[in-house]
């Protein structure tokens, strides 16, 4: 179906295809986490689950994850089995459309960070720099359904 | 304990099957293998340093292990993995690929209950509730699970086999205006847009309208 | 030495209802078979990955000038396109669509529809158009315009009940899709009106 959602992050309104990017991560996900052989780390959910983001702080740490994923993760994620970068690719690019949105909103200040969004965002960087870049990016994406799971 | 020697062929197939949350790994016995293969087994969350074994499936000889209340957190995804033991010699261990409980599991029909009026049928349907340790634990009803969950409902009458199809989001449809004395079939249907889930139809649930007493 | 192979020419898109294919003109080559091989490149490909260009397989080499590039098209999101031609060992250089191609801008067509009146129940059944629809139905009661109903429907294939009708009156129907990915609608289709059927009146 459909499956376009509405995101309220208080006064940050945007349309989100979640089931377009879960049905391209869905192709792709055995295929990556396959990739990834670190079981003890997690980039997003390590030492604490997003769960925990109090939900004033939401729309900064999505604002921050969807730039992290664009700026960061998508480039260094290229294998050598085009349909899975034709995934990425599409992924990528559904990523960049919401970035956007969400841009705008932060321009427009309705997607204020707090404190707690910039601890746990750091977090998140620091779990990523822990890695090399490619194992880092490798096992980002395989993290995807942690971020549209918490999003939702 | 000092590891055996493993030339064991690994255990095949090793997976995660899982209804309404009640996680069961499930894996096929060594290739050439025949009886008196044993098996141990053990999980990990998913970012968390360490494997966990199972106690209730150690040196099981059957398949299977129910490791539902080891993952009843569908806010963590897991690993398990199985070890093959016979003769003195072992297997590797042999994992399963992520398994994410909130969007790998299956869910089952609502139930339907259906009662009629001269002109009417009334049709109640309830979700299924995720897998509890115990009958008296909490029950979590799956819409509190998928707050998107949607039933899908289909209407035969018998007489003309015509079949209409309701959406609804509340757990309750009543269909007026229809045919005394005549039996209708229902059946229904779970599905959550996102993440994308639905479960089969459920049985057909026949029940006829009163007879008219005026004619 | 031979002469160099011509890029591809008039190369368009064809998008109608989330379907989009990537077409050009034949590169004519006497007696020689022509081969063409088709890749994109998203915006993201463009700002963040080194205007990297990705292939689409299922149109590598391949002889027809028409190539179903749907699937590849999955964000709301300007697109660039190009084909080339291989004969042999010769190969063309890359032709480019002209303008970057967007989902947002395919043509939406009204949706087909049956409406059907089953003793006092209306009913719908509509074409399936795939994932990516959803259909606006709006219902009333002939001559009573201003108290229109509307229902989305997103089941497809089936029968589906709109509402319950009175005995007597006509009700008229007309639908139009709506994609929520790229928050558009096409218009309506054509009206269609139905009677309740069966004799007595329902308040009876």
């Amino acid at each position: 179906t459909a499956g376009n959602k509405i995101f309220h992050f208080g006064s940050c309104r945007i349309s989100v295809s979640v089931t377009e990017i879960r049905s391209g991560f869905a192709a792709i996900k055995a295929n990556i986490q396959a990739r990834d052989p670190i079981r003890t780390l997690s980039i997003l959910s390590y030492p604490h689950s997003l769960h925990k983001v109090k939900s004033s702080d939401r729309c900064c740490i999505t604002y921050q994850l969807f730039n992290f994923y664009v700026d960061k993760v998508f480039k260094h994620c290229k294998t050598e089995d085009s349909y899975v970068n034709r995934k990425i690719s599409s992924i990528a690019n559904s990523f960049l459309s919401v970035k956007r949105k969400l841009g705008q909103c932060h321009e427009q200040n309705k997607c204020m960070c707090g404190q707690e969004s910039t601890e746990k965002f750091k977090q998140i960087l620091a779990n990523y720099e822990g890695l090399n870049v490619t194992s880092a990016a490798i096992k980002s994406l395989g993290e995807l359904d942690i971020l549209l799971d918490w999003m939702e | 304990s000092g590891e055996l020697y493993c030339s064991l062929p690994n255990p095949r197939n090793v997976h995660f099957e899982s209804i309404n949350m009640k996680n069961v790994l499930h894996w096929s016995a060594p290739e050439g293998t025949g009886d008196g293969v044993l098996y141990k087994v053990k999980y990990s969350v998913y970012g968390v340093g360490k494997w966990i074994r199972k106690p209730e499936c150690k040196n099981i000889n059957r398949t299977w292990c129910d490791l539902s209340s080891e993952t009843s957190d569908y806010e963590e995804q897991y690993y398990a993995s199985v070890k093959a033991f016979l003769n003195g010699m072992c297997s590797d261990w042999m994992e399963t690929t992520r398994f994410n409980p909130l969007t790998d599991t299956k869910i089952d029909p609502p139930m339907v209950i259906v009662s009629s009026t001269e002109k009417s049928i009334s049709i109640i349907l309830t979700a299924p509730e995720k897998w509890k340790r115990s009958p008296e634990g909490e029950s979590i009803s799956l819409l509190q699970v998928y707050p998107g969950l949607q039933y899908n409902v289909s209407v035969l009458n018998k007489k003309t086999k015509k079949r209409w199809l309701f959406s609804v989001s509340n757990n309750t449809l009543v269909v007026p205006w229809l045919e005394p004395g005549t039996a209708y079939c229902v059946s229904a249907q779970i599905y959550v847009t996102t993440p994308l889930l639905h479960s089969g139809f459920s049985k057909e649930y026949c029940i006829a309208t009163l007879k008219d007493k005026t004619a | 030495e031979d002469a160099l192979l011509p890029a591809p020419q008039n190369i368009s898109i064809l998008s109608t209802n989330m379907k989009h294919f990537l077409t050009w003109s034949p590169v004519i080559v006497q007696g020689e078979t022509v081969r063409y091989s088709v890749e994109f490149q998203g915006e993201y490909e463009r700002e963040y990955a080194n205007e990297s260009w990705i292939p689409i397989c299922e149109c590598s080499l391949i002889t027809a000038t028409v190539c179903n590039i749907t699937e590849d098209i999955s964000a709301t999101v300007a697109y660039n396109l190009r084909v080339r031609a291989d004969v042999g060992a010769r190969r063309s250089e890359w032709g480019t669509l002209k303008g970057f191609f967007n989902r947002i801008t395919t043509s939406l067509t009204p949706p087909l529809m049956k409406v059907i009146a089953d003793g006092y129940h209306l009913l719908v059944e509509l074409e399936d158009m795939g994932p990516a629809f959803q259909f606006c139905v709006l219902y009333w009661k002939k001559g009573q315009e201003s108290r229109m109903q509307q229902k989305v429907v997103k089941e497809v294939g089936s029968v589906v009940h709109l509402d319950t009708m009175e005995a007597g009156p006509e009700y008229c129907v007309k639908a139009q899709t709506y994609v929520e990915a790229i928050n558009r609608s096409s218009s309506f289709s054509q009206t269609q009106c139905v009677r309740a059927q069966g004799g007595r009146s329902m308040w009876l």
